[in-house]
Protein backbone atom coordinates (compact mmCIF):
# COMPACT_ATOMS: atom_id res chain seq x y z
CA UNK A 1 0.00 0.00 0.00
CA UNK A 2 1.31 3.41 -0.82
CA UNK A 3 1.54 5.94 1.79
CA UNK A 4 -2.00 7.99 1.38
CA UNK A 5 -2.48 11.13 1.47
CA UNK A 6 -5.16 13.42 3.14
CA UNK A 7 -6.48 14.66 -0.46
CA UNK A 8 -7.08 10.71 -0.94
CA UNK A 9 -8.22 10.27 2.63
CA UNK A 10 -10.80 12.51 1.96
CA UNK A 11 -12.01 11.36 -1.53
CA UNK A 12 -12.49 7.82 -0.19
CA UNK A 13 -14.48 8.91 2.55
CA UNK A 14 -16.56 10.84 0.15
CA UNK A 15 -17.16 8.43 -2.04
CA UNK A 16 -18.17 6.26 0.97
CA UNK A 17 -20.70 9.41 2.04
CA UNK A 18 -22.77 9.13 -1.15
CA UNK A 19 -23.20 5.23 -1.16
CA UNK A 20 -24.12 5.80 2.57
CA UNK A 21 -26.83 8.16 2.30
CA UNK A 22 -29.42 7.16 0.46
CA UNK A 23 -29.71 3.15 2.78
CA UNK A 24 -29.18 4.91 6.22
CA UNK A 25 -30.61 8.19 6.50
CA UNK A 26 -32.58 8.61 9.90
CA UNK A 27 -31.99 5.47 11.41
CA UNK A 28 -30.22 5.63 14.75
CA UNK A 29 -26.75 4.21 14.85
CA UNK A 30 -25.67 1.44 17.50
CA UNK A 31 -22.86 2.83 19.92
CA UNK A 32 -20.51 0.39 21.02
CA UNK A 33 -17.95 2.36 23.94
CA UNK A 34 -14.83 0.76 25.37
CA UNK A 35 -13.27 0.99 28.89
CA UNK A 36 -9.74 2.32 27.93
CA UNK A 37 -8.77 3.21 31.12
CA UNK A 38 -5.10 2.04 32.66
CA UNK A 39 -6.88 -1.74 33.74
CA UNK A 40 -8.22 -2.06 29.91
CA UNK A 41 -5.73 -0.78 27.98
CA UNK A 42 -3.39 -3.41 30.30
CA UNK A 43 -6.51 -5.97 29.68
CA UNK A 44 -6.34 -5.46 26.08
CA UNK A 45 -8.73 -3.03 25.07
CA UNK A 46 -6.97 -2.35 22.10
CA UNK A 47 -7.17 -5.78 20.93
CA UNK A 48 -10.75 -5.49 21.41
CA UNK A 49 -11.19 -1.90 19.60
CA UNK A 50 -9.26 -3.69 16.73
CA UNK A 51 -10.96 -6.74 16.39
CA UNK A 52 -14.56 -4.88 16.63
CA UNK A 53 -13.35 -2.71 13.62
CA UNK A 54 -12.22 -5.68 11.80
CA UNK A 55 -15.53 -7.85 12.37
CA UNK A 56 -17.54 -4.81 11.61
CA UNK A 57 -16.27 -3.32 8.73
CA UNK A 58 -15.74 -7.57 7.06
CA UNK A 59 -19.47 -7.95 7.73
CA UNK A 60 -20.25 -4.72 6.26
CA UNK A 61 -21.94 -3.16 9.19
CA UNK A 62 -22.94 0.64 8.82
CA UNK A 63 -24.42 3.29 11.16
CA UNK A 64 -22.65 1.99 14.29
CA UNK A 65 -20.19 4.28 16.53
CA UNK A 66 -17.15 3.13 18.69
CA UNK A 67 -16.36 5.45 20.90
CA UNK A 68 -13.82 5.09 24.22
CA UNK A 69 -13.98 6.15 27.55
CA UNK A 70 -11.82 6.22 30.72
CA UNK A 71 -11.94 3.66 33.88
CA UNK A 72 -15.61 2.64 33.85
CA UNK A 73 -14.61 1.02 37.35
CA UNK A 74 -14.61 -2.42 36.54
CA UNK A 75 -11.38 -3.36 36.68
CA UNK A 76 -11.94 -6.89 37.47
CA UNK A 77 -13.68 -7.63 34.40
CA UNK A 78 -11.28 -5.44 31.48
CA UNK A 79 -11.79 -5.39 29.25
CA UNK A 80 -14.87 -4.09 29.47
CA UNK A 81 -17.76 -2.43 26.56
CA UNK A 82 -21.00 -0.87 26.96
CA UNK A 83 -23.28 -1.79 23.74
CA UNK A 84 -26.52 -0.30 22.93
CA UNK A 85 -28.01 -0.98 19.97
CA UNK A 86 -31.58 0.62 18.97
CA UNK A 87 -34.36 -1.25 20.27
CA UNK A 88 -32.50 -3.55 22.27
CA UNK A 89 -31.32 -3.22 26.32
CA UNK A 90 -27.89 -1.18 26.70
CA UNK A 91 -25.71 -4.03 28.15
CA UNK A 92 -21.63 -3.95 29.49
CA UNK A 93 -19.88 -6.97 28.54
CA UNK A 94 -17.07 -7.60 30.59
CA UNK A 95 -13.73 -9.88 29.64
CA UNK A 96 -13.83 -8.79 25.96
CA UNK A 97 -10.97 -10.31 23.84
CA UNK A 98 -10.66 -10.50 20.35
CA UNK A 99 -13.14 -13.40 20.11
CA UNK A 100 -15.50 -12.26 22.32
CA UNK A 101 -15.62 -8.72 20.40
CA UNK A 102 -16.59 -10.72 17.10
CA UNK A 103 -18.73 -12.24 19.29
CA UNK A 104 -20.84 -9.38 19.74
CA UNK A 105 -20.61 -7.89 16.39
CA UNK A 106 -22.09 -11.39 15.04
CA UNK A 107 -24.49 -12.25 17.89
CA UNK A 108 -25.47 -8.50 19.36
CA UNK A 109 -24.90 -5.67 16.31
CA UNK A 110 -26.00 -8.24 13.50
CA UNK A 111 -28.17 -11.28 14.95
CA UNK A 112 -29.87 -8.51 17.68
CA UNK A 113 -29.50 -11.42 20.34
CA UNK A 114 -27.28 -10.41 23.33
CA UNK A 115 -23.98 -12.50 24.04
CA UNK A 116 -25.39 -13.98 27.44
CA UNK A 117 -22.06 -15.10 28.85
CA UNK A 118 -20.27 -12.35 28.75
CA UNK A 119 -22.85 -9.60 30.52
CA UNK A 120 -21.41 -8.07 33.20
CA UNK A 121 -24.30 -5.47 33.76
CA UNK A 122 -27.72 -4.98 32.58
CA UNK A 123 -29.14 -1.65 33.79
CA UNK A 124 -32.52 -2.44 33.30
CA UNK A 125 -34.63 0.39 35.25
CA UNK A 126 -34.01 2.97 32.54
CA UNK A 127 -35.34 0.66 29.29
CA UNK A 128 -38.32 -0.97 31.24
CA UNK A 129 -39.40 2.58 31.37
CA UNK B 1 3.10 -3.40 33.66
CA UNK B 2 1.96 -2.69 30.46
CA UNK B 3 2.44 -5.22 27.70
CA UNK B 4 3.63 -2.87 25.13
CA UNK B 5 5.43 -0.01 24.73
CA UNK B 6 2.10 0.78 22.78
CA UNK B 7 -0.01 0.25 25.63
CA UNK B 8 2.54 2.48 27.80
CA UNK B 9 2.08 5.42 25.55
CA UNK B 10 -1.99 5.58 25.25
CA UNK B 11 -2.10 5.29 28.87
CA UNK B 12 -0.11 8.74 28.97
CA UNK B 13 -1.18 10.37 26.22
CA UNK B 14 -5.03 9.41 27.92
CA UNK B 15 -3.53 11.25 31.33
CA UNK B 16 -3.23 14.07 29.20
CA UNK B 17 -6.74 14.32 27.71
CA UNK B 18 -7.69 14.04 31.73
CA UNK B 19 -5.96 16.91 32.56
CA UNK B 20 -8.08 18.55 30.23
CA UNK B 21 -4.84 19.44 27.54
CA UNK B 22 -6.64 21.22 24.17
CA UNK B 23 -3.12 20.61 22.22
CA UNK B 24 -0.76 17.54 23.24
CA UNK B 25 1.80 16.06 20.75
CA UNK B 26 2.60 12.51 20.90
CA UNK B 27 6.40 11.78 19.23
CA UNK B 28 7.55 8.35 18.92
CA UNK B 29 11.26 8.11 17.23
CA UNK B 30 12.76 4.77 16.90
CA UNK B 31 16.68 4.70 15.86
CA UNK B 32 18.67 1.42 16.00
CA UNK B 33 20.03 2.28 19.14
CA UNK B 34 17.72 4.43 21.10
CA UNK B 35 13.82 4.63 21.43
CA UNK B 36 12.17 7.45 22.55
CA UNK B 37 8.58 8.64 22.97
CA UNK B 38 7.47 12.43 24.33
CA UNK B 39 3.95 13.39 25.14
CA UNK B 40 3.61 17.08 25.73
CA UNK B 41 0.60 18.42 26.76
CA UNK B 42 -1.03 22.14 28.24
CA UNK B 43 -3.02 20.70 30.17
CA UNK B 44 -3.83 20.80 34.14
CA UNK B 45 -0.29 20.59 34.90
CA UNK B 46 0.96 19.63 38.56
CA UNK B 47 2.61 21.17 41.31
CA UNK B 48 6.16 20.26 42.20
CA UNK B 49 4.28 18.40 45.54
CA UNK B 50 1.65 16.59 42.88
CA UNK B 51 4.33 15.17 40.96
CA UNK B 52 5.99 13.46 43.69
CA UNK B 53 3.15 12.00 44.31
CA UNK B 54 2.18 10.25 41.29
CA UNK B 55 5.14 8.33 40.89
CA UNK B 56 3.41 6.36 43.48
CA UNK B 57 1.10 3.77 42.88
CA UNK B 58 -0.70 4.47 45.13
CA UNK B 59 -1.75 7.80 44.54
CA UNK B 60 -4.70 8.84 42.00
CA UNK B 61 -6.24 12.45 42.17
CA UNK B 62 -9.39 11.17 44.05
CA UNK B 63 -11.88 11.98 41.05
CA UNK B 64 -11.23 9.56 37.92
CA UNK B 65 -12.16 6.58 39.30
CA UNK B 66 -14.29 6.35 42.49
CA UNK B 67 -13.91 2.72 43.00
CA UNK B 68 -10.10 2.52 42.72
CA UNK B 69 -7.97 3.78 44.84
CA UNK B 70 -4.67 3.15 42.94
CA UNK B 71 -3.35 5.21 39.99
CA UNK B 72 -0.93 2.74 37.68
CA UNK B 73 0.09 5.12 34.42
CA UNK B 74 3.19 6.82 36.23
CA UNK B 75 4.46 4.20 38.06
CA UNK B 76 4.03 1.68 34.96
CA UNK B 77 6.51 4.01 33.27
CA UNK B 78 8.89 4.31 35.97
CA UNK B 79 9.11 0.56 36.65
CA UNK B 80 9.75 -0.36 32.28
CA UNK B 81 12.13 2.19 32.71
CA UNK B 82 13.71 1.14 35.70
CA UNK B 83 13.86 -2.87 34.71
CA UNK B 84 15.35 -1.52 31.05
CA UNK B 85 17.79 0.70 32.12
CA UNK B 86 15.63 3.28 30.05
CA UNK B 87 15.08 6.46 31.12
CA UNK B 88 11.91 8.70 32.28
CA UNK B 89 11.09 12.04 33.30
CA UNK B 90 8.09 14.57 33.90
CA UNK B 91 8.20 18.24 33.52
CA UNK B 92 4.94 20.13 35.04
CA UNK B 93 4.31 22.88 35.42
CA UNK B 94 0.70 23.50 37.41
CA UNK B 95 -1.46 25.55 35.11
CA UNK B 96 0.75 24.87 31.77
CA UNK B 97 1.59 21.30 30.97
CA UNK B 98 3.14 18.17 31.28
CA UNK B 99 5.63 16.64 29.67
CA UNK B 100 6.97 13.17 29.73
CA UNK B 101 9.60 11.61 28.29
CA UNK B 102 10.88 8.24 27.80
CA UNK B 103 14.25 6.84 26.25
CA UNK B 104 15.63 3.44 26.31
CA UNK B 105 17.46 0.87 24.03
CA UNK B 106 15.29 -0.95 21.81
CA UNK B 107 17.66 -4.18 21.90
CA UNK B 108 17.23 -4.22 25.80
CA UNK B 109 15.99 -7.81 26.49
CA UNK B 110 13.28 -6.81 29.09
CA UNK B 111 11.86 -4.50 27.15
CA UNK B 112 8.10 -4.94 26.40
CA UNK B 113 7.74 -5.26 23.00
CA UNK B 114 7.08 -2.68 20.96
CA UNK B 115 2.57 -3.21 20.19
CA UNK B 116 1.19 -2.15 17.01
CA UNK B 117 1.24 1.76 16.78
CA UNK B 118 -1.45 1.95 14.07
CA UNK B 119 -3.86 0.58 16.74
CA UNK B 120 -2.82 2.63 19.40
CA UNK B 121 -2.95 5.95 17.28
CA UNK B 122 -6.60 4.81 15.83
CA UNK B 123 -7.70 4.57 19.21
CA UNK B 124 -6.04 8.25 20.29
CA UNK B 125 -7.18 10.08 17.29
CA UNK B 126 -11.04 8.73 17.74
CA UNK B 127 -11.10 9.05 21.92
CA UNK B 128 -13.38 12.52 22.01
CA UNK B 129 -12.11 15.26 23.37
CA UNK B 130 -11.89 18.82 23.02
CA UNK B 131 -8.45 19.89 21.65
CA UNK B 132 -6.24 18.72 19.19
CA UNK B 133 -3.25 15.87 19.15
CA UNK B 134 -0.63 15.59 17.05
CA UNK B 135 1.72 12.69 15.79
CA UNK B 136 5.04 13.50 14.55
CA UNK B 137 6.28 9.69 14.66
CA UNK B 138 9.58 8.37 12.70
CA UNK B 139 12.24 5.38 12.46
CA UNK B 140 15.64 5.27 11.13
CA UNK B 141 15.12 7.98 8.93
CA UNK B 142 11.65 7.74 7.49
CA UNK B 143 8.95 10.24 8.98
CA UNK B 144 5.75 11.19 9.02
CA UNK B 145 3.15 13.41 11.08
CA UNK B 146 -0.46 13.66 11.34
CA UNK B 147 -3.02 15.93 13.62
CA UNK B 148 -6.71 15.25 14.53
CA UNK B 149 -7.85 18.57 13.27
CA UNK B 150 -6.84 17.54 9.75
CA UNK B 151 -8.29 13.68 10.38
CA UNK B 152 -11.56 15.45 11.34
CA UNK B 153 -11.31 18.09 8.52
CA UNK B 154 -11.41 15.19 5.74
CA UNK B 155 -12.98 12.38 7.81
CA UNK B 156 -16.02 14.13 9.87
CA UNK B 157 -16.56 12.42 13.08
CA UNK B 158 -13.86 10.19 13.71
CA UNK B 159 -16.32 7.80 15.91
CA UNK B 160 -17.89 6.60 12.66
CA UNK B 161 -17.51 3.17 11.45
CA UNK B 162 -16.58 4.48 8.12
CA UNK B 163 -14.55 7.23 9.68
CA UNK B 164 -12.71 4.72 11.56
CA UNK B 165 -11.66 2.01 9.02
CA UNK B 166 -10.47 4.50 6.82
CA UNK B 167 -8.89 5.92 9.73
CA UNK B 168 -6.92 2.68 10.03
CA UNK B 169 -5.99 2.47 6.53
CA UNK B 170 -4.24 5.91 6.59
CA UNK B 171 -2.12 5.64 9.71
CA UNK B 172 -1.36 1.89 8.60
CA UNK B 173 0.00 3.21 5.18
CA UNK B 174 2.13 5.77 6.76
CA UNK B 175 3.38 2.72 9.49
CA UNK B 176 4.12 0.69 6.05
CA UNK B 177 6.05 3.24 4.23
CA UNK B 178 8.49 3.59 7.56
CA UNK B 179 8.86 0.23 7.39
CA UNK B 180 9.87 -0.06 3.79
CA UNK B 181 13.34 -0.09 3.17
N1 LIG C 1 -0.34 14.78 31.93
C1 LIG C 1 -0.75 15.02 33.19
N2 LIG C 1 -1.18 16.27 33.55
C2 LIG C 1 -1.63 16.53 34.80
N3 LIG C 1 -1.67 15.61 35.78
C3 LIG C 1 -1.25 14.37 35.51
C4 LIG C 1 -0.77 14.00 34.21
N4 LIG C 1 -0.40 12.69 34.25
C5 LIG C 1 -0.66 12.26 35.51
N5 LIG C 1 -1.17 13.25 36.28
C6 LIG C 1 -1.56 13.18 37.70
O1 LIG C 1 -0.94 12.03 38.26
C7 LIG C 1 -1.94 11.14 38.80
C8 LIG C 1 -1.50 9.70 38.62
O2 LIG C 1 -1.52 9.33 37.24
P1 LIG C 1 -1.60 7.80 36.84
O3 LIG C 1 -0.46 7.11 37.50
O4 LIG C 1 -1.68 7.70 35.38
O5 LIG C 1 -2.93 7.30 37.52
P2 LIG C 1 -4.45 7.73 37.19
O6 LIG C 1 -4.42 8.40 35.85
O7 LIG C 1 -5.18 6.43 37.16
O8 LIG C 1 -4.88 8.62 38.31
C9 LIG C 1 -3.22 11.51 38.08
O9 LIG C 1 -4.36 11.22 38.85
C10 LIG C 1 -3.05 13.01 37.87
O10 LIG C 1 -3.42 13.72 39.05
MG1 LIG D 1 -3.53 7.49 34.15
Amino acid sequence: MAKMTLEELRALRDAKKNEMTQRDTNEKSAQIIIGMGTCGIAAGAKEAFDAFLDELDSHSVTNTKITQTGCMGLCFSEPTVEVAVPGMPRVIYGNVDDAVARRIVKEHLIGKSLVSDHIFDKPAVDIIK
Amino acid sequence: MHATICDMITDLVQNAIEARATEITLEVKETKTNLKFVIADNGKGMSAVVLEKAKDPYYTDGQKHRYRKVGLGLPFLFQTAEMTGGKAAITSKEGEGTTVTFNVDPTNVDLPAFGNFTTAAVALMSYEFEGNLSIERSAQNKSYSVNKNELVEALGNLNELESLTLLKQFIASQEEDLEAL
